[in-house]
């Protein structure tokens, strides 16, 4: 990060200087480690979301930031995960509603040809895996919004309790929500 | 069981989110029906693909930790030495008289702060210079005040970071922490919003900006030490180098 490199005339850097100077308490320290732990979940469901990957780091900071404060007021500890990817959904619902831009896409199904390319051993191999992939995700990218966000929520390992509590629905509208993609995924396996 | 499970029941199976009687009958169902158990497989392997294709995809995407890590941990310690905002929970439990009495200290003990104006946020506002020479700051014979253009996503970014919603263009300035004159760079690590309202405001800072320009370029003081002061502490800075009050 830019601000971390010292100015090279000057040789100073002002946020390693300051964090230096500073000595890490136990509330910090529990943050930290969670921050380490669902980072890279949180950061896949807000890219699953349609969110820049810029802004998504920035949201990521705001949630934890949000968690310091929840637990620094003695809230609630029950299941701090699911708490985690509940502010981190309401917070990708602000960003889209400001961002007219964002808002016309949800879909983390950018182009794979680049990405997965020479993969495999096996070209014909990698080719077919490669298909593969794009038809799974293709079929993903047309769910309804809500079936996408349940199924990247089921995907980072939250049971159908969480997610029924991060997006405000029922324990049965996840379920549907859940066997109506995985059937039609499974269709597209199946062509 | 004897009828085939159901999709929704084989979904709800393989995330083990079945009811245990149900699980039961469906163990025993599947145990006798080599169809539903191809479904099952089927399922299984839906699912791994689904999850193969999308982490391929997007961890492929997440840069390393340690920056953000750094940042955060900044941030952290930084709002550990703020006071512990107010809390409706916390404040239920204390009882209501107690509660009254200490929000008429919270706004009284506020409005005190204020007046003194919101101070850059070292998690959000730490600093950031890019490399210029004393040449480069020296070029005009004083520090330019006109403020530059700061782009209007930046602005939007910096106000979300201080959480303040629908800012006057007449009550803030968005204000580069460092001056670019002394290598401040445009970066919101090096923005924050100034109120024109307070005593220590942006017209004040201008002040400062001046005079370190004019201590840097006599050669009374390293432009090291300028960039230093001005981001660690500029009410401090402005006390030292201009005067002890602030005069607009």
């Amino acid at each position: 990060m830019a601000a971390d490199k010292p100015n090279s005339l000057t040789g100073f850097s002002f946020a390693r200087a300051e964090a230096a100077a500073m000595r890490p308490s136990r509330l910090e320290d529990e943050v930290v480690a969670l921050f380490d732990q669902l980072r890279a979940p949180v950061l896949r469901y807000l890219l699953s979301f349609g969110i820049a990957l810029a802004d998504a780091e920035e949201i990521v900071q705001e949630v934890f930031m949000a968690l310091f404060q929840h637990l620094r007021q003695k809230k609630s500890r029950a299941n701090l995960q699911g708490w985690v990817f509940r502010v981190a959904h309401n917070f990708a619902l602000k960003h889209r509603l400001k961002s007219r831009r964002q808002a016309e896409r949800f879909s983390y199904v950018p182009d794979l040809s680049a990405t997965t390319e020479d993969r495999g051993p096996d070209p014909e191999e990698s080719v077919a895996a490669s298909q593969r992939q794009q038809r799974l995700l293709s079929v993903v990218r047309a769910l309804p919004e809500q079936d996408q966000c349940c199924l990247s929520l089921r995907a980072e390992g939250l049971r159908y309790r969480e997610i029924a509590e991060v997006l405000g629905i029922s324990l049965g509208s996840v379920a549907a929500s859940l066997e109506k993609s995985l059937s039609r995924l499974t269709r597209a396996e199946q062509i | 069981m004897s009828s085939h499970l159901s999709e929704l029941d084989l979904v709800m199976m393989a995330d083990g989110e079945l009811p245990a009687r149900r699980k039961a009958e469906a163990d025993a169902h599947l145990a006798s029906c080599w169809s539903c158990r191809e479904r099952v497989a089927s399922l299984e392997a839906t699912i791994t693909g689904f999850v193969r294709a999308r982490n391929l995809e997007l961890n492929e995407q997440l840069p390393s930790a340690a920056g953000p890590r750094a940042l955060l941990r900044a941030r952290l310690e930084e709002a550990a030495r703020e006071r512990v905002p107010f809390s409706i929970g916390r404040l239920a439990g204390a009882g209501a008289v107690f509660a009254g009495v200490c929000l008429l200290a919270l706004v009284i003990f506020g409005t005190t702060v204020n007046a003194e104006g919101p101070k850059p946020k070292f998690g959000i506002t730490p600093g950031e210079t890019h490399p210029i020479t004393i040449a480069e700051v020296c070029r005009n014979p004083e520090a330019v005040v006109v403020a530059r253009d700061i782009p209007e996503e930046t602005r939007r970014k910096v106000f979300a970071a201080y959480g303040i919603r629908s800012p006057g263009r007449d009550q803030f300035e968005v204000d580069y922490l460092i001056t670019p004159d002394l290598g401040g760079t445009e970066s919101i690590r090096n923005l924050w919003p100034e109120p024109y309202s307070a005593r220590w405001n942006a017209r004040v800072k201008d002040k400062l900006e001046q005079r370190l320009h004019q201590l840097v370029c006599s050669g009374k003081l390293d432009l090291a030490t300028a960039q230093h002061d001005i981001a660690v502490d500029w009410i401090g800075a402005y006390k030292r180098y201009v005067g002890t009050e602030a005069s607009r």
